[in-house]
């Protein structure tokens, strides 16, 4: 019973076209107003905070839990520029219309090692009051320290068997080394994003294909140099903090860390700079799932290493590496140890199954928060109790130092958020010469 | 129960996916809701045409999975602490740090088993009859290149002749009757 239809229906091609036709690229790709505007709630916070930071400089305790929030502080930021600088390469390998979305947030992010580098200066100056190694910087000196009874003899001996790495001239040279390696990177991949931009045969398959290559090549060396020299930092910069103490899996979850807490910032900046154009425009409900997925990926990835290091640990239940457990267990800690739990795994992760949070822009962006929070909250229980007046003992009355830890990172992260938009103000929000960005400029399929 | 006789509804066959979606817009807009696609490959557009949201299949999978942890945990805390009381490296018998792994492997297990035949069972598989197999055209064009469009005879606004006109009036290679 065919029946021939010649009027190919006129106005419902149209109607169709205009429902699932491109959208059209808006002419202003930057949000300079909006992100100056948080720059300056940014720089509200920093200032008020190290008023609030101040006080502790007077109480009994406070300068070196100062120190110690310091070093959180640094560390989160140090994930957010270096973890920005390995997304940036993963998705320059990967591909993928994710990678492109992001691409303006995490060179920001990665051009803000600038700032890290000198908020780093501070800690090789007090390095002294942070790392048992740099106490007593020569092997003589632990020695002596030994004798006197200031330290346990397997400290003195593992500092001693570690001193090529654990030194204050070694510090210093690892730590410029991994800046100076990790700046070229940024500042290569850099250069390249705005020549991208500029090249003069752009828009043209030839063009796609040479910049795609280019960046290709070096991200792929640069991963693995960046999980290297990751590796290095974090056990030089958190994990030597007890000197006795070692894992393998150290560097690896530092890296995996970096990576929620990037997608975290990530996904928070491009839902809030979608409030106007272009991002408005450029972030679709897709894309937005799919920062969703791999920030859930992530969380699980986090679980799985930190969980893996304990089961391993506490399996083997050897004495040289159980204390470091049981100082993070004991004396009140159980209840940052489960609250790390549940910050950074049960509810991102329960929260992360749902289909509708990872669509929903206003929930999405404030478990986004939430997973800042959790990596500080983590970081919190990896550094306090490495120190001897903290392990194993949690408590707050007649320590009134430890309340350090709340304004002294939020003042660095604020700042390191300050110089972050600032970078992120510096270019349009998306890169223009790229074969993806007429793939998310298409009308989407499911709403 | 004795086999259902009579008009199970009105087929229509489109060349592209593009018609079959306008047509489903327009089909859901005049007010029909009992209607169904049919195509050769996944078109989102058609799902969405349809206003097919979401499926019940999540809550199977979250379901499963919550039961392949209960299960697991709790047979190897039976096992631990009841069944073989053994004593390993002087551990508790509920050392529950080591019950973790096999947990959470029949976590995935039994969240992927019943997503995948909850699918299964809520697409209402197996099915041995479905009445739009009636249509010759069907039979040979759903799985190749052809474009489906099923308005349902159970739908309050059905009517044989009205709709046939308002399929008609799309680029519809044909509009057949299907019987049950």
């Amino acid at each position: 019973m065919a029946s021939g239809h010649e009027h190919h229906g006129e106005a419902g091609s149209h109607a169709l076209a205009a429902h699932h036709g491109p959208r059209t690229l808006p002419s202003i790709l930057s949000a300079t107003t909006l992100v100056s505007a948080w720059r300056t709630r940014a720089l509200l916070i920093a200032a008020v905070t190290a008023a609030l930071s101040l006080p502790f400089l007077f109480v009994d305790g406070g300068r070196g839990h100062i120190l110690r929030a310091y070093l959180l502080g640094f560390m989160t930021c140090f994930g957010f520029s270096g973890g920005g600088l390995v997304l940036l390469m993963l998705q320059y390998v990967s591909g993928g219309k994710w990678g492109l979305l992001l691409r303006r947030p995490l060179e920001a992010m990665s051009r803000s090692l600038a700032l890290v580098f000198v908020m780093w200066i501070p800690i090789a100056i007090f390095m002294k009051h942070l790392y048992q190694w740099a106490a007593f910087p020569t092997n003589d000196a632990a020695r002596d320290g030994y004798a006197k009874g200031l330290i346990t003899h397997e400290q003195e001996l593992t500092m001693i068997a570690k001193r090529a790495m654990f030194s204050p001239s070694a510090f210093i040279l690892q730590s410029l080394a991994v800046f100076i390696i990790l700046g070229l990177f940024v500042y290569l991949l850099n250069k390249w994003s705005l020549e991208r931009d500029a090249d003069p045969a752009r828009g043209t398959e030839r063009s796609y294909e040479y910049w795609r290559t280019k960046f290709e090549n070096l991200s792929g060396p640069g991963i693995f140099i960046y999980v290297v020299l990751l590796t290095d930092a974090a056990i030089m910069w958190i994990m030597s903090l007890d000197v006795t103490w070692y894992s393998s899996i150290w560097g690896l979850q530092f890296l995996v860390g970096q990576g929620f807490a990037v997608f975290a910032l990530s996904i928070l900046t491009v839902i809030k700079l979608s409030k106007v154009e272009p991002m408005n425009t450029l972030l679709r409900k897709t894309e937005q799932h799919d920062l969703g997925k791999l920030a859930f990926a992530f969380v699980m990835l986090n679980i799985y290493l930190s969980f893996a290091e304990f089961l391993i640990i506490w399996s083997g239940n050897v004495p040289d590496e159980i204390p470091w457990y049981l100082n993070r267990i004991h004396g009140g800690w159980w209840t940052i140890c489960s609250l790390d739990f549940i910050c950074h795994w049960l509810i991102p992760f329960c929260l992360l199954l749902s289909r509708n949070l990872k669509r929903d822009k206003g929930r999405l962006a404030l478990l986004a928060c939430f997973m800042i929070f959790a990596r500080c909250v983590d970081m919190f229980w990896l550094i306090e109790p490495n120190f001897k007046d903290a392990a194993g003992n949690l408590r707050l009355i007649g320590n009134w130092g430890i309340l350090a830890y709340i304004p002294v990172p939020l003042c660095v992260l604020s700042l390191w958020a300050a110089y972050y938009l600032t970078e992120l103000n510096k270019r349009p929000l998306v890169n223009v010469n790229d074969p993806h960005l007429e793939e998310m400029l298409e009308a989407e399929h499911a709403h | 129960m004795p086999p259902r006789e009579g008009i199970y509804g009105l087929l229509a066959e489109f060349n592209t996916p593009t018609d079959l979606v306008f047509a489903t817009e327009q089909a859901r807009q005049a007010g029909y809701r009992r209607m169904e696609c049919y195509t050769p490959y996944p078109v989102e557009e058609a799902a969405e045409a349809l206003h097919f949201h979401s499926t019940r299949v999540p809550l199977v999978c979250l379901l499963g999975g919550l039961m392949g942890v209960t299960t697991a945990f709790l047979m190897e805390t039976w096992m631990s602490v009841w069944a073989y009381p053994l004593n390993i490296a002087g551990r508790p018998l509920f050392s529950w740090p080591a019950f973790i792994i096999p947990a959470y492997e029949w976590t995935i297990l039994f969240a992927g088993l019943s997503a995948a035949f909850g699918m299964i069972a809520l697409n209402g598989l197996p099915q041995l009859y479905h009445p739009v197999f009636n249509a010759p055209n069907f039979r040979n064009g759903a799985t190749t290149d052809k474009f489906f469009l099923c308005l349902e005879a159970t739908d309050p606004k059905f009517s044989l002749t009205e709709t046939r006109g308002f399929l008609e009036q799309f680029p519809a290679v044909s509009v057949v009757e299907v019987d049950h």
